[in-house]
């Protein structure tokens, strides 16, 4: 395997998404070249970063705003309101 | 009780008007509707917008959901199609993304992969983080989120977006090379605590 080919394959790798002779000949290409091994190390490292930060969550406020919103649209329209939506 | 089973119960305890199934709702999938929104928006106030529109569409909704995909596809549907379409009221036309494209070779080789967990609390990182997922088009970030940030399998996200496994797979593979490339660009200039004097 080229490192072309290493890196149009790389992301099926991490996911372990090839099959069984591509994985064997990417194996074989990773233990034999530097550059490819840090692409790849770093390629996960990227994931696991992305991953951690991107636990974002709603804030308290937002949260509780928009959970009465939500309640008084299942509730339906007070009397004498148009209906929500 | 399995995940189907209780979800049908919660699906027929909203269509009664019971809030507190609305809640149980709400509180397992808001928040990863918000960061898919947040993902494709970069915005938090629209993210918010968008996980609202998202359940009153459900609420709206709620007497003919037939239960064909489960609700939390559906609701990763509907909020990625409402995040699409703030993009398009942006830019009048969202670019688009030419799957078939050739994946660039990676340009940096520096090895920043023995970079410590803390760095995710240094501030100057953590913006540089947000500026490089606000780089990508909007189409690989909501792959990369739902993939990556969230779990999702491949056919789940393919599902969600509407796109064939084999775009999920390129889409997903060219935001991770070129977030790898931002951060090469970052990390390999920044000295590590593993590298040799």
């Amino acid at each position: 395997m080229t490192c072309e080919q290493l890196v149009r394959y790389l992301s099926e790798y991490i996911d372990r998404g090839l099959d069984e002779r591509l994985r064997v000949e990417a194996e074989e290409h990773l233990a034999t070249c530097e550059n490819c091994s840090v692409v790849l190390d770093t390629t996960r490292w990227t994931i696991t970063l992305f991953r951690e930060s991107g636990q974002v969550e709603i804030p308290a406020g937002g949260r509780r705003r928009l959970m009465e919103r939500l309640s008084a649209a299942l509730r339906g329209p007070e009397p004498g309101t148009s209906k929500p939506m | 009780m399995d995940d189907a089973k209780r979800e049908g119960q919660l699906l027929k305890a909203i269509r009664a008007g019971d809030r507190r199934a609305l809640a149980a709702v709400f509180d397992r999938y808001a928040d990863r509707l918000y960061r898919l929104a947040y993902g494709v928006l970069r915005d938090r106030a629209e993210a918010e917008d968008v996980v609202q529109e998202s359940f009153l569409a459900l609420i709206d909704r709620i007497d003919t959901f037939e239960g064909r995909s489960r609700v939390s596809t559906w609701l990763y549907r509907v909020a990625y199609n409402r995040s699409i379409d703030r993009v398009r009221e942006r830019r009048r036309a969202s670019p688009g993304v030419d799957d078939d494209a050739a994946v660039p070779m990676p340009r940096s080789l520096a090895d920043w992969s023995k970079q410590p967990d803390e760095i995710l609390v240094d501030r100057e990182a953590r913006d540089m983080l947000e500026r490089a997922i606000g780089d990508l088009p909007e189409r690989l970030r909501a792959v990369f989120v739902l993939r990556d940030v969230e779990g999702l399998s491949t056919a789940e996200t393919a599902d969600v977006l509407g796109i064939t496994t084999a775009a999920t797979k390129v889409r997903l593979h060219r935001a991770r090379l070129q977030l790898r490339e931002r951060l090469a660009d970052y990390f390999g200039r920044t000295p590590t605590s593993g590298e040799d004097p």
